[in-house]
């Protein structure tokens, strides 16, 4: 069919004209080429990054200064988890936040995990508990994984 | 009767497209957020993807709501959807729990599951039936025409 041919690119190219010319009009827009890197992507609402790395995460569990909090689901918890970890899965912190948040020690830091280089539970939870209160809260990156493949410390429930 | 139910189906279709760049319109960041969660894309196009997307979404749902550049905009929401699924696809076989990001970009609706998957599958059918029709069903009402002609 003719218009075809000249249709679809005209569409992309005014796509590509109305969000250009958008975001560069609006307060909120964004820049052309993001920085995507950890320590840009998982900050706290200020900006400051709130990573922490294996090394100060395993120097604050021998210090027994750390309260690691699991931010997957339930199940994964329980298939094995940071020694010591709770859990306060980020798709039911609503339920879960009264209960695990008495359990906290505040004059520890508090760190966030979850598993995989994509999964931003950890982040989130980091921020809502921020948020709720609590000062010094730091995430783990692909938190489970690296502390596994360190042979740190790990426990079963249920 | 035949296009009635096209002329629903594509309506509906443009109402999902207007639907699905409202939040991220707004929301530029979060949705580059989204994007990037994706794992699919080099860093350099994730935010040219969020800036473009949601724009070329609304197009789309504009064209199929009103019935204008139709053969543009279907094949684009087909190309569009096809490539929405196969990166869900891609991403639940290697186990990556993202977000959908496919009608908010609040990343507590909770990762895309075997359900999101089905959704854009019925959108991507649909999308396919439309396209079909705009472009197959345009040539066979002309090639009726011109038969119904004198020689």
């Amino acid at each position: 069919m003719k218009g075809l041919a000249w249709q679809a690119p005209l569409l992309a190219l005014a796509a590509v004209a109305l969000g250009s010319c958008f975001n560069l009009l609006r307060a909120d827009g964004i820049s052309l080429r993001g920085d995507w890197s950890p320590e840009r992507r998982f900050t706290d609402r200020e900006g400051v990054s709130i990573v922490v790395s294996l090394e100060e995460a395993r120097a604050l569990f021998e210090k027994e200064a750390v309260s690691f909090v699991d931010a997957r689901s339930r199940e994964q918890y329980e298939e094995g988890h940071i020694k010591g970890a709770l859990s306060l899965p980020w798709q039911e912190v609503e339920t879960y936040f009264t209960e695990v948040s008495g359990r906290l020690e505040p004059d520890k830091t508090i760190v966030t995990y979850c598993d995989g280089d994509a999964c931003d539970l950890s982040h989130s939870l980091a921020v809502f508990l921020k948020e709720m209160g609590f000062a010094n809260v730091r995430v783990l990156l692909n938190g489970w994984t690296i502390w596994r493949s360190a042979q740190l410390p790990v426990e079963k429930t249920g | 009767m035949k296009s009635r139910i096209f002329t629903a189906g594509r309506v509906f279709l443009g109402a999902v497209f207007l639907y699905a760049c409202y939040d991220k319109i707004l929301h530029p960041q979060a949705f580059a957020e989204a994007v990037y969660n994706y794992r699919l894309l080099p860093d350099v196009l994730v935010n040219i993807t969020a800036m473009v997307l949601p724009w070329l979404e609304l197009l789309i749902g504009i064209c199929l709501v009103t019935g204008i550049l139709l053969p543009g905009a279907a094949t684009l929401s087909t190309l569009l959807l096809f490539t929405f699924m196969s990166a869900l696809v891609f991403n639940l076989i290697r186990g990556l729990d993202v977000s959908c990001g496919c009608f908010s970009t609040d990343s507590s609706d909770g990762p895309a599951d075997m359900w999101t998957v089905a959704r854009d599958v019925s959108f991507f059918a649909l999308s396919i039936y439309v396209c079909w029709k705009v472009i197959f069903g345009f040539r066979e009402h002309h090639e009726k025409k011109d038969d119904l002609q004198p020689a």
